[in-house]
């Protein structure tokens, strides 16, 4: 079993590492996290540099590459301190070069060469979260327009996306397995209004509710297939656990080395802090944890890379992944002590932002659901 | 225009041991592009897409130098092609032999107007190979470069000197070392990574270069680790600064340092 | 190959020689010049303790010193001496690597002192970036050496004469411009207290507090590497480290600087070495007399205030 880097993985994470020292220092982080403002400067530096179209066909100017390859990034991004700062929106991104219209296409590229998110994804709901299928926004097609009403809520990056990918039911259409649709809609359509929700993490995403009244829109819109909206979105699902739980690994990894460094330099008794052994007790679990989380992380990648389906093993590694890096997060807090909450010491933005992973993109709670039907399915 | 970048393959000083007989221990060194190359490689990627150019890398040493990851560590810097002479008898040359055979190469390579370089090797860090290279060739040398263009004819050079600095019109070929802070390098991209594996290497035997004959001889009489003069090592906490640095200023004060 | 008991030194453009002449003097019987660049330049090497003086004329309008490389090597070649020595600077090492490619000779550098044993000529010289001392005796013909060159003569005692060669530049190059930098000359070299500053400084607004600290104890600012060059917040000029300023000031202080060989060897002749650092790991704490390990946004402050208050 070759735990090794290839050459390529090598090369990439060196030329990431000297992207991150130029263009994403922690000060650099923790401004934009205490003005909440997006890392528009380090993901232009990232487009510049090809990393923004990983894994595009080539058509589209990207390179194809790997899962693993990308988790490893992501993961390297989340190290330096900063949450989502790359990968979701490139695998969001794919969805439309796969299913949207050439204009589509350009379009959204367009937006990612310039370092800006393409859009916010509409689907979440007052009414429906982990109940997706409970949503109802309407997306009425008549004389070759759409007309949309609905609310949306905690959408992630609103307020920095040209479009919102709009996830919206045909009213006419009983099943909601058939009845969502994907469109992609402008954020300054009329009819669309923004309300920003003030929340304790993420600062550097905006998250807001979206209220569309009456919007409307040419048919042209659409992305994809009528009716194939569900299946659209669910195409990319797998790959965005993992990024997500990539994400919560590297950001993990990054409090603990915060937390071990401290604790090596803490004097109290006359000691290093470290050198106690409830200190020691707590780095040791965590550096198990995080050995854990990056094998689960990569095998799955790994899986994915070779075609294996993965039935629930996404849904397993995102919950074991948030939960114990959140854990782990924790753990650096109280090896901090007083120092953590004080501003400029960043374990607690990471503790924070890590919290968040435990219900984005997924709760722990619906892993479960889609793990435990499969476990006891596969076992009848 | 054809532009060769000639660069090293070699360890950092800073991770080798040195043993106290001043005899040096590399095994925990991993060899990497020298610090001081990237700026060469990014004026001669700018120079030949403003000219329609060609980029080849030009690297020489011991065998140990060609490896997958060395070859695509350099083709992934904006290069055409690469060549390389990776010979063990090479391990251990002196800077005028290796300029001897880096000079045969660039005479193989064929029709080269302009060869680039770094100003110094992270292992030996003399500065002087480049202009030794310029003189195995017969062709002008210049350092310190900061900046080139085209020009009518040839090149346009610019030099942060410690006089000023110059701008020189040249014609003809020449061999250009940079200064590491001629330009900020771009880091390797990863369109360059993952397509460095197709770019096309070719290796040169060394016995097929006229590689002239060292004719003077160095002698290793004595080595040492340099004495670092045997400093104090008094290391204060400093999570009470007033405390810390009262400490030191006394300390200081008494020794007369202040 | 046989060599003559000469010591030539090649001059161009900087008539500083003194160190230059006087490894010369003690590797060789005669001490010939070989000046390249303008008169001046040859009168002034004429006065600096040199037996003889052959320039090379007065180079046409714009045509740089480096275009001479190839007659400085013919000329070097054809007298065979036991020994050139040319100036670590750009122009110096330009000349000698076309000696050096010539005599098919290595190029010495890191030179901290030569002697002749015998008819050998014996160097002690740093290698491998500094990390390494070696003494070395060379054979087999001309020893070719780089070394700082040293400082003006001053213009006592009877010149030599000045012998005038006919040159001509082997290759093509004409200077177009140049323009001399506006800069506050900083000696480095003769200042007593340095404070030096590196990449734990966050930004270029907080050098600031360095330059305080730099005033309070009446101090120059000097820096490592990345801050001269990669962000460009200090000048050249104060850079110190091994292709840069080497300094052996009565007190050092490091601020933020790790300690790596490359900015170390710079200032190893240093009396006292301070260092301040968040990383209680930082090589640096190896090599100092005394260090403070906290943060330098603190600790550099507090030194300020308390060198101030009641001197």
């Amino acid at each position: 079993m070759d735990f090794g880097l290839t050459d390529e993985q090598q090369l990439l994470l060196e030329s990431l590492d000297e992207l991150l020292e130029r263009e994403c220092s922690e000060s650099y982080i923790a401004d934009l996290d205490a003005t909440h403002q997006p890392p528009t400067t380090f993901r232009q530096a990232m487009n510049e540099a090809g990393f923004g179209s990983l894994g595009f066909p080539e058509e589209f100017g990207g390179t194809p590459s790997d899962a693993l390859t990308l988790v490893m990034l992501a993961e390297r991004v989340a190290r330096q301190g900063l949450n989502n700062g790359y990968g979701l929106e490139l695998l969001q991104a794919k969805d439309i070069l796969e299913f949207g219209s050439a204009e589509q296409q350009q379009e959204i590229l367009g937006l990612l060469a310039a370092g800006d998110v393409p859009f916010a994804l509409g689907f979440t709901e007052p009414g429906a979260g982990s109940d997706n299928s409970a949503m109802t926004t309407s997306a009425v097609h008549h004389d070759g327009v759409v007309t949309f009403n609905g609310t949306k809520t905690l959408i992630t990056n609103a307020l920095q996306s040209k479009y919102l990918l709009l996830m919206a039911k045909n009213p006419d259409v009983e099943d909601p397995r058939k009845a969502i649709s994907m469109y992609l809609v402008p954020m300054d359509a009329p009819g669309v209004t923004t309300n920003r929700l003030e929340k304790i993490l993420w600062h550097i995403s905006d998250s807001c509710e979206i209220f569309l009244d009456d919007v409307t829109l040419p048919e042209s819109c659409l992305v994809g297939v009528k009716g194939n909206g569900f299946k659209q979105l669910m195409r990319n699902f797998e790959l965005e656990r993992l990024v997500i739980a990539a994400n919560c690994l590297g950001m993990a990894q990054c409090a603990f080395d915060d937390a071990a460094t401290y604790a090596a330099q803490r004097v109290q008794f006359g000691k290093p802090i470290g050198s106690f052994q409830l200190i020691q007790l707590k780095l040791t679990d965590m550096a198990i944890k995080l050995e854990n989380i990056r094998n689960f992380v990569y095998k799955t990648a790994w899986m994915v890379d070779q075609g294996e389906p993965l039935k629930s093993q996404g849904a397993l590694c995102k919950r074991y992944s948030a939960m114990a890096a959140f854990e782990v997060a924790d753990e650096a807090m109280q090896i901090f002590g007083g120092v953590g909450v004080t501003i400029g010491t960043r374990v607690s933005r990471l503790w924070l932002d890590l919290r968040g992973h435990r219900f984005g993109g997924g709760t722990d709670e619906i892993m479960v659901h889609i793990a435990g039907r499969q476990i006891v399915k596969d076992h009848s | 225009m054809k532009i060769v970048v000639a660069y090293k393959w070699a360890p950092n000083p800073q991770d080798a041991d040195v043993r106290p007989d001043g005899s040096v221990d590399w095994s925990r060194a991993k060899n990497a592009v020298s610090e001081y190359d990237p700026v060469a490689f990014e004026l001669a990627r700018r120079l030949a897409d403003a000219t329609g150019g060609e980029v080849v890398g030009l690297t020489v040493g011991a065998a140990s130098i060609d490896t997958p990851l060395a070859r695509k560590a350099a083709l992934s810097r904006g290069l055409d092609r690469l060549v390389m002479v990776a010979d063990d008898a090479l391990a251990g040359a002196d800077g005028t032999r290796l300029a001897g055979a880096l000079a045969a190469a660039v005479r193989t390579i064929g029709d080269v107007d302009v060869v680039l370089a770094g100003d110094s090797s992270v292992d030996v860090a003399e500065g002087q190979v480049a202009m030794t290279l310029a003189g195995e060739l017969g062709w002008l040398g210049l350092n310190a470069v900061s900046g080139v263009t085209a020009g009518d004819g040839g090149v346009v050079v610019e030099r942060d000197l410690p006089s000023g600095v110059a701008t020189l019109a040249v014609t003809g070929a020449v061999v250009l070392a940079a200064s590491s802070d001629a330009v900020v390098a771009r880091v390797p991209g990863m369109k360059d990574i993952l397509g460095a594996a197709k770019k096309p290497v070719e290796v040169l035997a060394l016995g097929d270069l006229a590689v002239p004959a060292t004719e003077v001889a160095l002698v290793t009489l004595a080595t040492a680790k340099p004495d670092a003069g045997a400093r104090l090592g008094v290391v204060l906490d400093g999570s009470d600064p007033a405390a810390a640095v009262a400490q030191l200023v006394g300390a200081l004060r008494q020794a007369r340092a202040l | 190959m046989n060599v003559t008991s000469q010591s030539w030194i090649v001059v161009s453009d900087d008539p500083a020689v003194s160190a230059l002449v006087e490894a010369a003097r003690l590797l060789g019987t005669e001490v010939v010049a070989l000046v390249v660049g303008r008169r001046e330049v040859a009168e002034q090497t004429a006065h600096a303790g040199v037996d003889r003086v052959v320039w090379l004329g007065e180079p046409a309008d714009g045509t740089p010193v480096e275009a001479f490389a190839g007659e400085v090597a013919r000329i070097i070649a054809d007298a065979a001496p036991r020994v050139v020595l040319g100036a670590a600077t750009p122009a110096g090492r330009v000349l000698l690597g076309a000696v050096a490619a010539r005599l098919h000779a290595p190029v010495l550098a890191g030179i901290g002192s030569v002697e002749l044993a015998g008819d050998q000529v014996v160097v002690a010289r740093t290698v491998l970036g500094g990390i390494a001392e070696h003494r070395t005796a060379v054979s087999g013909g001309t020893a070719v050496l780089t070394l700082a060159p040293g400082t003006s003569a001053d213009a006592t005692g009877a010149p030599v004469a000045i012998e005038e060669v006919a040159a001509t530049p082997t290759t093509g190059a004409t200077i177009t411009d140049v323009r001399v930098k506006e800069q506050t000359k900083v000696d480095l070299g003769a200042a007593r207290t340095v404070v030096a500053v590196g990449r734990g400084l966050k930004s270029r607004e907080d050098l600031a507090l360095v330059t305080d600290l730099a005033e309070a104890v009446g101090g120059e600012v000097a820096c490592s590497r990345p801050l001269a060059e990669g962000v460009d917040w200090v000048a050249k000029e104060r850079y110190v480290g091994i292709s840069g300023q080497h300094i052996a000031p009565d007190l050092y202080v490091a601020i933020g600087i790790s300690g790596q060989l490359q900015h170390m060897v710079g200032v190893r002749g240093a009396k006292v070495v301070v260092a301040i650092n968040s990383d209680k790991a930082a090589p640096i704490f190896a090599q100092c007399d005394y260090g403070i390990v906290g943060d330098l946004y603190q600790v550099v402050p507090a030194l300020t205030a308390a060198l101030g208050a009641g001197a």
